[in-house]
């Protein structure tokens, strides 16, 4: 039942970009070095975050990504569905998947945890993970 | 994030010897036919509840599973950490290691809450509960 390295990966980095000044450019390149993802690797996960609007890049020698929309706007859920598609504990919470929906007693606990699981995410914000960082590490973390 | 088969079969398994609620030993060929689950699965699956003290195999002609204890007493948090491991949505941090501070905020900030959550809501559940339970509309709430 684990979050795949597709959403852990994408909250850090995402979690990154929101700790800069929001008028700093920050390249995969920089963000690999800092977080030890590779730079691959989050420029796969860029292609959905920026489609979500998440993030927006610009390109050339001094381009890389900001924030698309304010981090109190970005919910943790979104960010973790956009790169892992429905976070559902199984299929069938999906209407119509199963014929047996309608009686089936063991959905009632998937679509329990499946609604649980979205609702909890949901309530956390970017700048929740930023405000929590900040209280704890600033100023003597500096990027 | 998902539930593998095994946790999904096993949870249907005891719903459905809870289901046939009297003292009568269930076989695991009539649960795969009405739970359409192969025999091979089951068998394997059954193993794992027998020996967590979930059912109890009696052997004999008109032998086959039953529930070892009432049913109220099977909390549906217990069974699926027996079945899938644990049920966390990350790993712990290792012991003697230590994490990025990035690492460190999202795992207080995002992943603790989350796994307090998921424990809360399959610890509140009984199979007694789930028994008789229906589709209450409440998944499809979430798509409108």
């Amino acid at each position: 039942m684990r979050i795949s390295t597709k959403g852990r990966y994408s909250l850090e980095a995402m979690l990154y970009i929101a700790l800069l000044p929001g008028d700093i450019y920050s390249s995969t390149r920089e963000i690999a070095e800092k977080t030890g993802i590779s730079e691959g690797y989050l420029e796969q996960l860029f292609i959905p975050l920026r489609r979500a609007g998440f993030l927006c890049g610009i390109r050339g020698p001094q381009g890389g990504y900001l924030l698309g929309k304010p981090a109190k706007e970005i919910k943790v859920g979104s960010i973790v569905r956009s790169v892992e598609g429905p976070l559902q504990p199984t299929p069938c919470v999906q209407p119509n998947i199963c014929p047996k929906q309608e009686f089936c007693t063991s959905r009632f606990t998937w679509s329990r945890l499946y609604i649980g699981i979205n609702e909890c995410l949901d309530t956390i914000s970017l700048q929740n993970l930023v405000d929590d960082f900040r209280s704890r590490h600033e100023p003597e973390y500096s990027i | 994030m998902k539930i593998s088969t095994r946790g999904r079969y096993g949870i249907r398994l005891l719903i459905d010897l809870a289901e046939q609620n009297d003292s009568n030993c269930v076989t695991l060929s009539s649960i795969a036919e009405r739970q359409n689950i192969s025999v091979r699965y089951l068998e394997q699956v059954a193993i794992i509840l027998r020996r967590a003290g979930f059912i109890r195999s009696v052997k004999g002609a008109s032998g086959g599973y039953t529930l070892a204890r009432d049913s109220s007493d099977i909390i549906v948090g217990d069974v699926l950490r027996v079945l899938e491991g644990d049920m966390l949505i990350v790993d712990p941090p290792i012991k003697g290691t230590t994490e990025t501070l990035l690492t460190s905020c999202i795992r207080r900030v995002v992943f603790e809450p989350l796994n307090r959550r998921i424990a809360e809501i399959i610890d509140s559940e009984n199979l007694a509960a789930l028994v008789g339970t229906q589709d209450t509309e409440e998944a499809y709430m979430y798509f409108i």
